[in-house]
């Protein structure tokens, strides 16, 4: 196989930047909660879900100067969607069936994984998560692998859902403790949705919290699929996930009631999976607008109070802000046109209109069913307290009938109409502070920075950085591709990089560095010396 | 560059399928008496083939069509269906006119090789075989679908007749403001002999291929006219009447772009969905 070749040779060279790497990581549970400026470690690189940097280097005044540092070809089909966790000076990041290790100074490949084909899904792969010695990778067919972060080697495998059922994953774990936590993607099937927490040494399950009841249970929703990172609150020591769509899919009349826990953010405590409140944001969905949206986990004052505040910016079109501790809702908004709703209940759930169910002659539903949101990141900036989401305004018609059956999809949705636009939200009022236009439905998530940035992507592939303060655009590049991936920042040997992916190539931005430094500036850069 | 070079290959992909399927939905569709929902009875029963005659295209072997399955589980499945059937977003291919009128590969082969970037589908990189197998394993899932028996799956045009044309003329005429731009006798006229069913309502709803006009100064005063190809925060390309794509940075030319399907989007969030049924009832009297 292709793949042993390139692994044996590889070891090489991990084993080379081993000798030179200058202080290593251990990647634990504290350093997990206190990531340093040299690394990324999870999917948000850190547990807040903000998409925040605290670096500055890069900043306002000098982004128009940014460039590129190097550029990793993967040579595979396919658009990135991860977000590369970076540990030691190494990146990693994966494509459906492949996993790199690249180091992040050069962009030069330390070794290659390239797992298995299956026959599942392959809509995407978000990235493996890190824990000491091992990175945590979920295959196409919804298993869980471990595997060296030295080699890409597999240490273990074990099945997190029975792919020939339907199931499949693109998700990257969440890791709090103990605890590798990872659900899988699958409403094409009437399944069950769960949340799994696995042992990282032995890949044992140590506790499963399930979204909806047996798929032998009448007349319920099935599904609720866990597919996204959630985040965590460590002093509150509770994790946060959004739960999916219910299943079947458009066909509500056989699923009656709110159909929890679909739809839904959940806190759960981390050691037990014991639900602790939930808050639903999609009550009796028959759309397909998933709550797996990022839960982002922010502190501030609220109406005069300082608050615990957990926000989502949800794929139905609303824009919640929530308490954390306890799940009550602060505010609910919508941050573009909605048509399916009687209005917002005395808990801040929005009422979803029967009338506005599929029908066999259809219904003008705005948002579509890819969403106002979706899986790409928001960002939070915490010194303007804008929440900053890439948002795709829209109208589709949505059809079911009895012939579409109670399995699985049960109707036909066609999308009209969509734009793309980068809004940004005053948490304290839900008003959009600025929008930035941004073509058609763009893919690209969000990163703020203390520097006073905003980096995302518009629809037709252009990297964008605008200043946060009033979404002006300061600088852009063309990536030649789809922008699909939610970007990262860190800092290596004093400089700070900007990690963006378009189609499938990954690429490092950093400010140029000048001939004849000026005294502020740190001697000499060994982005060139390793 | 990249990106121009692709819309000129995206504009000639999608320019040809059309054209297959107005031609062969014109064929395949027996004409309905507009405004009227056929009754259960009044329908025709539901017998093999009765979906339409069967498409003509090549032989495939079973296994072609099973290794083409296995690729539209990996690549395609999401948004098209498990079983071509329509899913997240795509749709339903074993309702594409495209794909009846394919017979090897040619249509549905430019589709996968090209993508429709302007709806969101990716271009695919697959080896010849590869292609010819999924080719196979579409063009076998809607032969099954359009022999099965009984009420099938999906959006059939029956379903869309629920409207009433007296209606929808009244408000195309009045509160819609659809008159503004549009007359049932000059531009639309025989236009639900040219669309039908779904895609006449879209269609309706919103016009995706119609054309933004653009009117182009440049610094040094020279000016050009013609319809929008590219549009970016940074880039304005247009396509002039003689066919050559032109391209500027924005900030080397004042332009002015006339967008006259806007107001289809200002029409959505007006329209009940009882207006647009009858309004779709009304269009469908314009043969």
């Amino acid at each position: 196989m292709n793949w042993k070749k390139s692994a044996r040779v590889l070891t090489l060279a991990a084993a080379a930047t081993a000798t030179t790497g200058l202080n290593a990581q251990n990647v634990d549970s504290a350093m997990l909660k206190n990531p340093p400026r040299d690394s990324w470690l999870g999917y948000h690189g850190d547990y807040s879900g903000r998409r925040h940097s605290a670096l500055t280097e890069i900043n306002t005044r000098n982004v128009s100067g940014l460039s590129l540092g190097w550029a990793f070809q993967t040579q595979q089909n396919g658009v990135l969607k991860a977000t590369p966790i970076l540990a030691d000076g190494i990146l990693y990041f994966t494509l459906p069936d492949h996993v790199w290790a690249i180091d992040a100074r050069s962009g030069h490949q330390l070794w290659h994984y390239a797992a298995p084909q299956t026959k599942a899904f392959h809509i995407g792969q978000r990235g493996v998560s890190i824990l000491k010695d091992k990175l945590y990778y979920m295959t196409s067919d919804a298993h869980l692998q471990a595997l060296d972060a030295k080699t890409g080697n597999v240490l273990w495998d074990v099945e997190v859902a029975d792919s020939k059922k339907g199931q499949w994953a693109t998700m990257s774990p969440l890791i709090v403790g103990n605890h590798v936590l990872v659900g899988a993607s699958g409403d094409f099937d009437n399944l069950q949705g769960f949340l799994r927490a696995v042992d990282p040494d032995t890949g044992k399950t140590q506790w499963t919290f399930y979204s909806t009841p047996t798929v032998d249970t009448p007349r319920v929703a099935y599904s609720g699929n866990m597919w996204m990172t959630g985040t965590y609150d460590p002093d509150l020591n509770l994790i946060y996930f959004g739960t999916g769509n219910p299943s079947p899919v458009l066909n509500g009349k056989v699923r009656p009631g709110d159909n929890l826990y679909t739809c839904t953010i959940l806190a759960l405590d981390p050691e037990t999976g014991k639900l602790v409140w939930h808050f639903q944001p999609s009550p009796h969905d028959t759309h397909d607008w998933d709550a797996v949206e990022i839960p982002v986990l922010a502190d501030g004052v609220f109406e005069g109070k300082p608050r615990k505040m957990l926000m989502q910016a949800s794929r139905n079109g609303y824009f919640f802000v929530i308490d954390r501790t306890n799940g009550k809702n602060l505010l609910t908004t919508t941050f573009g046109p909605v048509n399916w709703t009687k209005g917002v209940d005395k808990d801040g759930r929005p009422i979803p209109n029967p009338d506005k169910e599929p029908a066999p002659d259809g219904r003008l539903i705005a948002p579509d069913e890819g969403g106002m949101t979706n899986y790409r990141s928001p960002s939070f900036d915490p010194k303007t307290g804008l929440f900053i989401v890439s948002a795709s305004p829209s109208y589709s018609l949505y059809f079911n009938k009895p012939a579409d059956g109670a399995y699985g999809w049960a109707g036909a949705d066609y999308g009209l109409w969509s734009k793309g636009v980068l809004d940004a939200i005053d948490y304290k009022t839900g008003k959009i502070r600025w929008s930035h236009e941004l073509g058609q439905r763009a893919g690209s998530g969000v990163l703020t920075t203390e520097g006073g940035l905003t980096f995302t992507g518009d629809s037709t592939g252009n990297f964008l950085a605008l200043d946060t303060a009033t979404g002006k655009t300061l600088w852009h590049a063309g990536a030649g591709g789809q922008i699909a991936s939610s970007p990262i920042s860190y800092e290596l040997d004093g400089h700070q990089y900007i990690l963006t992916s378009g189609g499938n190539v990954m690429f490092a931005w950093r400010l140029p560095e000048a001939p004849a430094a000026p005294a502020a500036k740190r001697t000499p850069t060994a982005a060139t010396t390793k | 560059m990249r990106l121009r070079s692709r819309n000129i290959l995206l504009a000639a992909a999608v320019a040809a399928p059309v054209m297959l399927f107005t031609l062969s939905r014109m064929t395949a569709q027996a004409p309905q008496t507009p405004g009227q929902r056929p009754t259960p009875a009044q329908r025709p029963s539901w017998t093999v083939g009765s979906q339409g005659p069967l498409p003509e295209h090549a032989k495939f072997t079973p296994l072609q069509a099973e290794n083409g399955g296995a690729l539209f589980i990996q690549n395609c499945a999401f948004c098209h269906g498990k079983d071509a059937g329509g899913g997240e977003t795509g749709p339903d291919l074993t309702r594409s006119k495209l794909v009846t009128g394919d017979k090897n590969g040619e249509a549905i082969g430019a589709v996968i090789r090209n993508g429709r970037l302007d709806k969101g589908m990716p271009r695919f990189s697959l080896s010849d075989t590869e292609i010819l197998n999924l080719v196979a394993f579409i063009h076998t899932q809607q032969d099954a679908s359009m022999s099965q028996s009984g009420n099938r799956r999906g959006v059939d045009e029956s379903d869309l007749h629920t409207g009433n044309a007296e209606a929808g003329k009244k408000y195309f005429e009045g509160p819609g403001g659809c008159t503004q731009c549009h007359s049932a006798t000059g531009d639309l006229a025989g236009i639900a002999s040219k669309f039908s069913g779904l895609r006449l309502e879209m269609q309706m709803l919103y016009p995706r291929d119609a054309k933004t006009k653009a009117t182009v100064k440049t610094k040094s005063g020279q000016t050009f006219a013609g319809t929008v190809e590219y549009e970016d925060e940074f880039t304005l390309g247009i396509r002039d009447s003689s066919g050559i794509y032109h391209s500027w940075p924005m900030t080397a030319i004042t332009a002015k772009l006339d967008k006259p399907v806007e107001a289809h989007v200002t029409a959505m969030s007006k329209y009940t969905d009882d207006d647009i049924h009858n309004v779709l009832a009304y269009i469908q009297t314009l043969k």
